[in-house]
């Protein structure tokens, strides 16, 4: 195949985005089709490049640096399901996002990151990567920016878009350099930038290289302590953005990097402690931001905290470095990427017929926007792993891969109950939040809500029925998509479709979601409304305190880094007063004392001159006739 | 034939002199100038008819035979440069009186003062040409009487002041340089350096030697005003006349008592420990106790003083490292220093001219007014405190790195200190006269004419010139000083 159709997934979407900044303010709709135009053209290439294999290498710049692309299996599998979304996504902003200001820009940046994604997946130069990886800091300043017109008033950053924007972009940056270090340890351990190329063993200076890269890799996917800046970005930046970029593309960017590196970079197996590192990252991912999205009153705000604690599941999948858990944590992956965003995009056509994401005034859609309602069913049954939907799949791969790892060790079955707890928080807060919008009473003034248009149905229904195919079909991803990354070598035969194995561990789950549901209706009772369906768990006694601080951002790593940062400052504030003191007072005070002295003894008298040189005489006389 | 560097300017003044004032007036300047020209020319062309060609018979009127190095070319081509600045600004500054009945009256006029300035180069070329001692001290006396009447001319309470003050030291300095030459002629029996030199080996721990060295030195260093025999130089320097000044603080103390200083050391008597550690000790005392004491004044040519000691103990130092990289950098910097300073007299010299004052406290904002000489300054000031690209930077430099080189680390640190001293001061002054609001009442000023701007702008051509070129510089000019050691 033509060595020049590697670049288009790159130059496409680049150059689109380019061109789509020309469009005037007053042609946004025509700028919203001109990209869907050019993202449904992406989905063909990408459609036509799947399965291929092919790869690239041009010299670039100096030092040797080397611009190579690699497409195969796994690469042109994150090109399709990426392209997918765009598509989709672009589809639906034609209507979410009509009349909005900064269309141009919205759209320019929603084509940059498609490229600059697609370049991340298909770079095979580490420099090459992270430069893809690193422009996409720029994309996401931008979406998060114009979400919040405000933001370009003359208050500048101290709106609320431009310090979401700041903060998204000071936690990726720092996450960043923290790859760009990795990235820098590996090459030199490796002694070749080519990603193809390099396979290190884990041995004390790579692992730590390992975790810098691990830890640019999950901070992109979302997983904590890098998450902070997304339950932010739910309520500032446009909604396709967040059903794009942070449930979607990220996801599916990050994963894919931990995927590389701890298949292909590095040879991770069970018993080194990266695994355990990377399952307990996973874990406490999944139970702390499942814990805090229970408690969410906003629709767009409870989803961006299941968008992290979901990658939880994922981290873990793939840090069991078992096959059944890599296979699991992949497939939850693209799971997750389309029910997540089908749910956002189910938040934006509620906010955009209804007017509101606050869960106390909503209520009762279901009756005018059915549609929109049993897509967000199947996506929240999906995310809660019900049966026989897509989630419930790749959940029970990635516990039967924890089960599996956790043999090694004591307690090793503690991340399979961590695990299931996230599952049954997950219902309890997907039940919370269907029963609050679309269950109910109607809420008085939403009378006149409508369904919403076409444009942004269509998306929502085929990510929906793709939940579904992805489900009772599950063959079909597994085999085709999922199982050929790791190559029939790790598999050694086996193969992960199908129902699984265990009826145990389905038993368990399905347990599991009867008493999430049980939880509720007690919970709903108890609180008159399904909204306050979890507030005896807000409320439990030592959890309560806990919460408060957590709203309140105590816990935020930004805000503590902002904290930190600024009493460092003060510190070296005061340092560079005490140097200023010493130079502006001290040292001139000093001099000046000197000067008045020196003044004061030259009265201009001849015979104080002529004594100091007699004196200077002597002392000189006495001095060279001694001395020498 | 260097020997006519001194007989030619002699001869000159003799012809000058001849009756025809009327002609002889108008003419002095030319000549004057013409001579510091071919003198410049004659160093930087280098033609060995002149350098190297044994003496006519105009060269047996001297009582020795000359001999010339690169410190003696060095010294030539600034003489040359700083006469010929000093007398434009005599043009520019001194009254010219063509009445040959007032002439007789009036000390202060241009004819005058020009003799006296030609009579000066014709002592410093002496000096310089020199290589026996007693002809050295006849030659430093020459200048010196020059000096006491050029710095008198102008008959002031200020004038006869500065003038007492140098001719009391520097009669202080001669009798000790006198005594110090009969000593070693004791000693010797002869003056030539040559014959001291090996008679001072012969017998180095002698009390009489000793006793000499100690007094030759003490003499020299007031010569060279350097602290503490430097009571008289802030008094003359700020009471002589505009070019006066210009000399004095450009050349004539930097001949008389660095120059001489350097070949007395390093032709005669060699280095030692305490003789380095008094040359490093004066030199630092000088450079700092000089750049405080700028910082404290506030007329402009005395500051200027003030910062020409503290200059002349940066020359010290390098000197008293006793190695080629502090010499070479030592003598470098004499010359930038020649032309720096003498840049920033001028300069003063046309702001005293145009504004009537040299006090810094009722001036300001004078660039607006005077463009030329306010960016003059700048240049002037900034290679003085060592900016880099420009002159007064690399020959600090090689000045610091030649100490630290030596293990002189304390004195390299003081000689960057006092680097930051002679920036604040001269940032000062360059605030207090020439930026900033226009100070009241100076809101006719003129810039000065083309006299004065002339030599300012060449001055200040110079400075970044030898800066830029430094590379050059440092492989043509500087390493052969490595053949006087």
């Amino acid at each position: 195949m033509s060595i020049r159709f590697l670049f288009e997934p790159i130059a496409l979407p680049v150059v689109a985005g380019v061109l789509a900044l020309l469009f005037r303010r007053e042609q946004g709709k025509a700028c919203a089709w001109f990209c869907t135009a050019v993202t449904a053209f992406h989905l063909a290439i990408t459609m036509y490049l799947f399965g291929k294999e092919a790869s690239l290498t041009l010299p670039w710049g100096a030092f040797g640096f080397e611009f190579s692309l690699k497409l195969y299996q796994f690469s042109g599998f994150i090109l399709l399901a990426a392209a997918g979304f765009g598509f989709l996504i672009s589809l639906y902003s034609t209507a979410s996002m009509d009349g909005r200001r900064f269309l141009n820009q919205y759209y320019a940046y929603f084509l940059l990151t498609l490229g600059l994604v697609n370049g991340a997946v298909l770079a095979d130069n580490l420099i090459v990567m992270l430069f893809f990886w690193e422009g996409l800091l720029l994309t996401l300043f931008g979406m998060i920016i114009i979400g919040q017109p405000a933001a370009f008033s003359a208050a500048g950053g101290s709106a609320p878009g431009g310090k979401t924007a700041v903060k998204a972009f000071i936690i990726s940056g720092v996450a960043d350099l923290c790859m760009m270090v990795g990235i820098g340890m590996t090459i030199y351990i490796a002694g070749t930038m080519t990603m193809s190329q390099i396979h290190l063993p884990v041995g004390a200076w790579s692992s730590v290289a390992f975790i810098f890269m691990m830890i640019g890799a999950i901070a992109k996917a979302g997983a904590m302590p890098f998450h902070s800046w997304i339950p932010d970005a739910a309520v500032d930046a446009p909604l396709p953005f967040m059903a794009l970029v942070p449930a979607a593309l990220e996801k599916l960017l990050g994963i894919y990097l931990l995927a590389r590196i701890s298949l292909d970079l590095f040879v991770l197996n069970i018993h080194s402690w990266l695994s355990p590192l990377l399952m307990v990252i996973g874990c406490i991912t999944i139970l702390l931001a499942v814990m805090m999205a229970l408690i969410q009153r906003d629709y767009k705000r409870l989803l961006s905290f299941h968008a992290i604690s979901q990658v939880g599941y994922m981290i873990l999948g793939i840090g069991t470095a078992v096959p059944v858990g890599i296979v699991g944590g992949l497939f939850h992956m693209i799971n997750h990427a389309m029910y997540k965003s089908c749910l956002f995009l189910s938040g934006g056509a509620v906010e955009k017929q209804a007017g509101t994401t606050d869960l106390a005034k909503l209520g009762g859609l279901r009756a005018q926007m059915p549609v929109t309602f049993i897509c967000f069913v199947v996506a929240a049954a999906s995310i809660s792993g019900v049966p026989p939907f897509n989630g419930f799949f790749s959940k029970e791969l990635v516990y039967d891969g924890a089960l599996e790892a956790g043999h090694t060790w004591h307690v090793g079955w503690t991340f399979y109950a961590a695990a299931l707890l996230g599952s049954f928080l997950t219902a309890a807060s997907f039940l919370k939040l269907g029963h609050a919008a679309y269950l109910g009473k109607p809420a008085a003034d939403h009378s006149k809500v409508r369904e919403a248009p076409p444009a942004m149905l269509i998306p929502m229904i085929i990510i929906a029925a793709l939940c579904v195919v992805f489900g009772v079909w599950n063959a079909l991803p597994l085999n085709h998509l999922i199982q050929p990354i790791l190559g029939e070598s790790r598999l050694e035969g086996h193969t992960f479709a199908g129902w699984p194995t265990s009826l145990t561990l389905v038993l368990l789950t399905v347990i599991v979601l009867i008493g999430a549901l049980l939880n509720h209706l007690w919970g709903a009772k108890r609180a008159g409304s399904g909204l306050g369906a979890a507030d005896h768990i807000h409320n439990a006694p030592v959890l309560h305190p806990l919460y408060d601080k957590a709203e309140r951002r105590l816990f935020d790593p930004y805000e503590i880094g902002l904290k930190i940062a600024h009493f460092i400052a003060r510190i070296a504030w005061g340092i560079d007063r005490g140097i200023d003191y010493l130079y502006d007072t001290v040292a001139v005070n000093v001099t000046y004392a000197l000067t008045a002295g020196i003044r004061k003894a030259h009265t201009g008298s001849l015979f104080a001159y002529l004594s100091w040189s007699l004196v200077g005489l002597i002392v000189i006389i006495a001095l060279i006739m001694g001395g020498i | 034939m260097p020997a006519l560097l001194i007989i030619v300017p002699l001869l000159a003044i003799l012809a000058l002199n001849l009756p025809w004032m009327r002609l002889m007036n108008r003419l002095a300047l030319w000549v004057g100038l013409i001579l510091c020209l071919i003198q410049a020319f004659l160093v930087i062309l280098h033609p060995d008819f002149f350098w190297q060609a044994p003496s006519l018979w105009l060269g047996h009127l001297l009582l020795f035979a000359p001999t010339v190095d690169y410190l003696s070319l060095v010294m030539f081509l600034a003489i040359a440069i700083v006469g010929a600045v000093a007398l434009m600004v005599c043009r520019y500054s001194v009254p010219s009186i063509t009445d040959p009945a007032e002439t007789r009256t009036c000390a202060n006029n241009r004819f005058l003062v020009i003799n006296l300035v030609i009579l000066a180069l014709t002592g410093m070329n002496g000096v310089v040409l020199a290589n026996d001692l007693f002809s050295l001290y006849v030659f430093l006396e020459i200048t010196a009487v020059a000096s006491y009447i050029l710095i008198a001319v102008e008959k002031g309470a200020d004038a006869f002041e500065g003038a007492f003050k140098y001719l009391i030291l520097s009669a202080v300095a001669t009798a000790l340089i006198l005594a110090a030459i009969a000593l070693l002629m004791l000693t010797a029996g002869s003056l030539s350096f040559t014959h001291v030199r090996l008679a001072m080996s012969a017998s180095p721990h002698s009390h009489v030697v000793l006793a000499a060295v100690a007094m030759l030195v003490v003499g020299l260093f007031i010569k060279g005003g350097l602290i503490p025999f430097h009571g008289w130089l802030p008094d003359a320097y700020s009471a002589a006349p505009a070019a006066v000044s210009v000399l004095l603080a450009g050349i004539v103390t930097k001949t008389t008592g660095v120059y001489t200083l350097f070949r007395i050391v390093i032709s005669i008597i060699g280095f030692n420990a305490s003789l380095q550690t008094l040359l490093l000790f004066i030199g630092a005392a000088s450079m700092l106790i000089g750049a405080l004491a700028a910082l404290g004044q506030s007329d402009f040519k005395r500051m200027l003083a003030y910062s020409s000691i503290s200059q002349v103990g940066y020359m010290i130092l390098g000197l008293g490292t006793g190695t080629i990289l502090g010499i070479a950098g030592s003598i470098f910097h004499l010359f930038n220093h020649a032309i720096f300073k003498s840049l920033l007299f001028v300069n003063a010299a046309a702001v005293e001219q145009q504004a009537g004052t040299r006090n810094m406290d009722r001036l300001g904002g004078l660039a607006e007014k005077m463009p030329v000489t306010g960016s003059t300054s700048a240049i002037g000031f900034l290679s003085t405190a060592g900016i880099p690209p420009l002159a007064g930077f690399w020959s600090k430099l090689i000045i610091i790195v030649a100490l630290w080189q030596a293990g002189h680390i304390v004195y390299a640190v003081l000689a960057i200190l006092a680097s930051l001293l002679t920036l604040a001061y001269f940032l000062s002054m360059q605030r207090r006269v020439f930026f900033g609001k226009l100070a009241a009442g100076f809101e006719s000023l003129k810039e000065a004419n083309a006299w004065i701007l002339i030599p300012a702008c060449v001055l200040a051509l110079i400075t970044i010139g030898l800066g830029v070129g430094i590379p050059w510089l440092f492989e043509t000019f500087l390493l052969p000083i490595r053949s006087l050691l």
